[in-house]
């Protein structure tokens, strides 16, 4: 066994030996990556696994370094990407990605890729020429 | 700034090339000769071209303390880096087939399932699953 698998053996039984709130906050993170499109909210997610929303939270980014929120963007943000490839529009791809305004998803997409929506479209669409 | 270049020392250039490009399916971006026979080249994941870049660098061929900290990783079974990947089991049945050696099985740890092959240039490399 190497250095490396001793030290996984033994960071695994100090920190990761909660099964439990593996359990949760993994079911929770699969349930963003299914239902990103929808309208998601803390409340929604902490009923759906018995837990209050702020220990739900603090599970979260314990686990994934980001709260659901952040990471929900994230998910949303890399979705619109592969759709922008397609024929949709800004405003399909925005609202098919479950964000509620178009401001909003276009300021967040500019600040998370470095460009507008539509200008990472037309460079995709100029590239698969 | 900003983060483009993700740095991966080789003990053979073109080795390297033709594991990290045929095997794990990178695809060659820029391929530049440099001084003393050897080239500046990098590559970029199939899936995400404009991503950043990996640079096959020679590092431990010219520089002793780099090749000392490479072996010294390898001997403790420390991964260089690590690439994401959608599923571990099928990316390691993929690799295993192409004859890629593993020093760890698909293994979970937390929110996190992962394996460690050997690139055949001194490193060996992490591949990772969220769960």
């Amino acid at each position: 066994m190497t250095f490396y698998e001793r030290e996984i053996e033994r960071i695994r039984n100090n920190s990761f030996s909660n099964e439990k709130q593996l359990e949760v906050v993994i079911a929770t993170k699969n349930f963003i990556d299914t239902n990103f499109d929808q309208k998601l909210n803390l409340d929604f997610l902490s009923y759906k696994h018995f837990t209050s929303k702020y220990h739900l939270l603090r599970l979260f980014k314990k686990y994934y370094g980001q709260t659901p929120r952040q990471y929900l963007i994230d998910k949303r943000i890399e979705k619109s990407k592969d759709q922008l490839k397609t024929d949709a529009t800004v405003t399909q791809v925005c609202f098919a990605v479950g964000f509620e305004s178009l401001g909003s998803f276009s300021s967040l997409f500019k600040n998370k890729v470095g460009k507008s929506p539509s200008d990472y479209k037309k460079e995709q669409l100029s590239r698969s020429d | 700034m900003k983060v483009t270049l993700i740095s991966i020392p080789v003990t053979d250039q073109e080795k390297a090339l033709q594991f990290y490009t045929e095997k794990l399916g990178f695809i060659k971006k820029k391929d530049m000769p440099l001084d003393g026979g050897h080239r500046w080249i990098t590559l970029v994941s199939k899936e995400a071209q404009d991503g950043p870049e990996i640079l096959l660098e020679p590092g431990p061929n010219h520089f002793e303390p780099c090749k000392v900290f490479q072996d010294a990783l390898m001997d403790a079974g420390i991964p260089w880096t690590q690439f994401d990947v959608d599923n571990v089991d099928e990316e390691y049945e993929r690799l295993l087939n192409l004859g890629v050696e593993f020093s760890v099985k698909p293994t979970i740890m937390g929110t996190a399932k992962f394996a460690v092959f050997n690139d055949t240039c001194g490193n060996n490399m992490q591949i990772v699953e969220m769960l």
